[in-house]
């Protein structure tokens, strides 16, 4: 509570001390919405992990062995996210639903377990050491770079694009009955997923000090998955908005110590039964009464 | 010549779905396409507008050649279709799914999108306009549903939204696939004005529907298909006079069948029989029921789709419930089998109370239940979908004998037993449906529109089925379109209408009332 206390209370102080945090939520949201766009297109992958390590380990590398100026490091990174989102995404994106799910872990076990864990130059699995991290000067273009990714994404689901990916999500047949070339708007979202993806990793890594291999596991995909199902993913907001409350469930709750797992998880249970359409979604603020739950008794005649 | 079809060919297996059809449709003109079901209507139209690939034969678009092609490229030239099974996009807005039709012709503005907020606005604000102006060509009033999700819409205005969004295309060539089904009269009229003035507008229309009055009212030519081959063409007069198409489309059946046929209305005569046959049966309700509710009221959101409906059956009976589309029947149905609750009232079948009970209870009870739409389990085998209503029962040996019953009852089951059911006509899905609800040896069976789709015979062969499995000693509640139909074989009738009760009796009187052929029958 503390934390909460000293928000409303002393926001100054609050900005300086949590720093990190701040950075980490916004990068998280940067990542669910890297969760959306594919989710927003009817596409189950859960790939984001991986173009994140592509991003993080190629901007490493680059400042580490190149010495060239973080911008260009994370660019790189990002553009190299989009063609690896390329190159998996042609073969994979006949895939639909929880197959497409299962090719997607694939694809990160096989980067963390062919790339990042054996090859010398990513450390072996030990982790690579960023000596030019800078967690506090990060935080301000992390932020910029939060609010243009969401209002980038905003106007895309507003126009003809972000229209067909909806139409795809609903009922494909139709989709292509309205002149949508449904495989290739669907590589678009899987692409663009990967560059924001990419470009959070590369963001990321500079923040910390040490770029950790076990960060891009399958852990990490539940995790970012669990930003756009808590938020909702039926407009941008609610996947960051599930990225804001779930980075920060930690720090509010510390009472809870090791046992912050169950807390969010009993959490997530609760919106999943009673908002089924994310804390962000449509019907305003209604709940949805369960089958189970015990209804108000109608007092009824008896039957003759 | 708009469409040209040259020796269009798709098997399914040994299935000649479209066996070498040969069509030309010529620009501005009303192409009907007729046959009875399973003829590989819906199959060519796949074919043309390329979600199914050709097999052989060649197809173009004025210059432009079809075949091979994508269907988004299909759409992209110039061919819109609506579906007969309608898909709309559900969760967006009735406007947005016309947007979504603009998808073709609109390359310009993504980039247009993330400039500055009033160019957006602007943007958006035009696409909605047009919008709204297609759905007003398609006879939609778009401050009353624009903005509504298309899966609110009743069900006619869902139809009339899909040609909207299908004339966003600006297309060529529209074709609807059955427009009118699951329509009464009066809708149907509206879609028949509705194509007409489209038409007139210069939009040339392939029209493949069940109803003949319309096919033969609107079309400026008719086709004919059968088992996958055209076996007629010409103007609306010669095919409804050519022998062979009354000997495919109508079969060689009883008096019913031939007074039907196409061109007549038919629906004078019918009405003749079922008064002579009305005649007969009981009307009063019933002193003991096996099926009492009593002011039921169901409500989705604040939607109330009944509203304090009462209704008795005794054991034996045949009732039909009928009423237009929207009525409440289909909610009714699922209310009784426990698959929705009432917000109020009662409904008890033979001691158990349905409002509270499980739906799995219920079908132990005795009450089954045959969902609008067939609701069978496609990628499975015939056998396998019969098997699995047989599941949770541990006699397997009289399981079995079952299952050899039924099919002996619809023998077209046995003979396709190992075929997908997904493969199925819409007929024999139908008759897969009903065999599936009798296998729970229901003592109360639930129809819901066993007829909808179905060519005048396959409607004859399903109401023949009905009233056999009633002979064997089912009660039967029936829901009905077709009301004509339900009230020839029913004992009793209720009439509901916008969620009430409108009335109820035999048949005959229901027929000579002149305050259901209103509500009902359109005037």
């Amino acid at each position: 509570m503390d934390f909460l206390i000293q928000l409303f209370t002393d926001p100054v102080g609050f900005w300086s001390s949590h720093t990190l945090l701040i950075s980490q939520i916004a990068i998280n949201s940067i990542l669910a919405s890297s969760m959306f766009v594919v989710l927003y297109s009817g596409q189950l992958s859960l790939a984001a992990p991986g173009f994140m390590a592509v991003g993080a380990y190629t901007a490493v590398l680059m400042s580490l062995y190149l010495h060239t100026p973080l911008a260009v490091n994370i660019a790189a990174g990002t553009a190299l996210a989009g063609a690896a989102g390329v190159v998996v995404g042609l073969p994979v994106l006949r895939l639909r639903g929880v197959f497409l799910a299962i090719a997607t872990i694939g694809f990160i076990e096989a980067l963390s377990l062919g790339v990042i864990l054996n090859l010398p130059i990513t450390g072996e699995g030990l982790g690579l050491k960023n000596p030019d991290a800078d967690p506090v000067g990060g935080i301000y273009p992390v932020l910029i770079s939060m609010a243009v990714v969401v209002f980038f994404l905003w106007r895309l689901t507003k126009g003809r694009l972000g229209y067909a990916w909806t139409a795809i999500r609903q009922d494909e047949l139709a989709a292509l009955s309205q002149g949508i070339d449904v495989p290739r708007y669907k590589l678009i979202a899987f692409v663009l997923s990967a560059v924001l993806a990419g470009y959070a990793g590369g963001l990321e890594s500079h923040l910390n000090f040490f770029v950790d291999p076990n960060e891009y596991g399958v852990p990490r995909t539940v995790q970012v998955l669990t930003f756009a199902v808590l938020g909702g993913s039926g407009n941008v907001i609610g996947p960051v908005v599930g990225a804001l409350f779930l980075t920060t469930l930690p720090f509010v709750f510390q009472q809870a110590g090791d046992y912050i797992g169950v807390v969010s998880g009993v959490i997530l249970i609760l919106v999943i039964i009673f908002r089924p359409q994310g804390i962000i979604g449509r019907g305003g603020f209604a709940f949805v009464r369960p089958r189970w739950w015990p209804r108000p008794q109608v007092s009824a005649p008896s039957t003759g | 010549m708009l469409l040209r079809l040259d020796k269009v060919q798709r098997h399914f297996g040994g299935v000649r779905a479209v066996d070498g059809v040969t069509l030309d449709v010529e620009k501005g003109a009303i192409q009907g396409l007729i046959g009875p079901n399973g003829a590989g209507k819906t199959t060519l139209v796949n074919v043309i507008t390329g979600y199914v690939p050709f097999q052989a034969g060649i197809a173009w678009l004025e210059s432009d050649q079809l075949t091979g092609l994508p269907a988004h490229r299909v759409a992209g030239l110039g061919i819109a279709r609506t579906f007969q099974n309608i898909r709309l996009f559900k969760d967006l807005s009735a406007a947005e799914n016309v947007i979504v039709g603009m998808h073709s012709r609109r390359r310009d503005d993504t980039l247009a999108q993330l400039g500055t907020l009033p160019a957006f606005r602007r943007d958006h604000r035009s696409r909605v306009n047009e919008a709204h102006r297609l759905m007003e060509v398609a006879g939609l009033d778009p401050g009353e549903v624009g903005h509504r999700p298309a899966g609110t819409l009743p069900y006619g205005d869902q139809r009339r939204l899909e040609i909207a969004r299908a004339l966003a295309l600006q297309p060529r060539l529209l074709i609807l696939d059955e427009p009118a089904a699951g329509m009464n009269p009066s809708e149907k009229q509206g879609i028949r004005e509705l194509i007409e003035r489209l038409n007139q507008d210069g939009l040339t229309i392939l029209l493949i529907d069940h109803d003949m009055q319309l096919v033969m009212g609107v079309c400026t030519r008719v086709a004919v298909l059968n088992f996958g081959r055209k076996i007629a063409d010409g103007t609306p007069q010669e095919v409804s006079t050519d022998p062979g198409v009354i000997k495919a489309y109508l079969g060689t059946g009883s008096e019913r069948e031939v007074t039907s046929a196409p061109g007549a209305t038919g629906v004078e005569e019918v009405a003749e029989e079922v008064r002579a046959a009305a005649a007969t049966k009981r009307s009063a309700e019933p002193a003991t029921a096996i099926l009492e509710v009593r002011d039921l009221s169901i409500s989705y959101g604040s939607v109330n789709a009944v509203r304090g409906a009462s209704l008795r059956i005794a054991a034996g009976e045949v009732v039909a419930l009928i009423g237009a589309n929207g009525a409440g029947k289909t909610t009714i149905l699922s209310a009784l089998s426990g698959l929705i609750r009432p917000s109020s009232g009662i409904a008890v079948f033979d001691g158990l109370d349905l409002t509270t009970a499980k739906p799995s209870a219920i079908v132990r009870h005795g009450l089954a239940h045959v969902p609008e739409g067939r609701e069978i389990l496609g990628r499975q085998t015939v056998l396998e979908n019969l098997e699995l209503a047989t599941w949770a029962r541990r006699d397997r040996a009289a399981a079995t004998a079952d299952i050899a019953t039924v099919m002996k009852r619809f023998p077209i089951l046995a003979e396709r037993k190992n075929m997908r059911a997904g493969t199925l006509s819409g007929g024999e899905a139908q008759m897969l449906a009903i065999a599936r609800g009798l296998l729970a040896k229901p003592r109360l069976l639930l129809l819901d529109e066993p007829s909808l789709g179905l060519a005048p015979q396959m409607v004859d062969e399903v109401f023949a089925a009905i009233e056999e499995i009633h002979r064997d000693g089912t009660t039967i509640l029936l829901v009905e379109q077709n009301a004509l139909r339900a009230l020839g074989i029913a004992d009793r009738a209720y009439v509901l209408e916008t969620g009430q009760i409108l009335l109820s009796g035999s048949g005959d009187d229901l027929l000579h009332n002149p305050a259901v052929r209103r509500a009902y029958l359109g005037g």
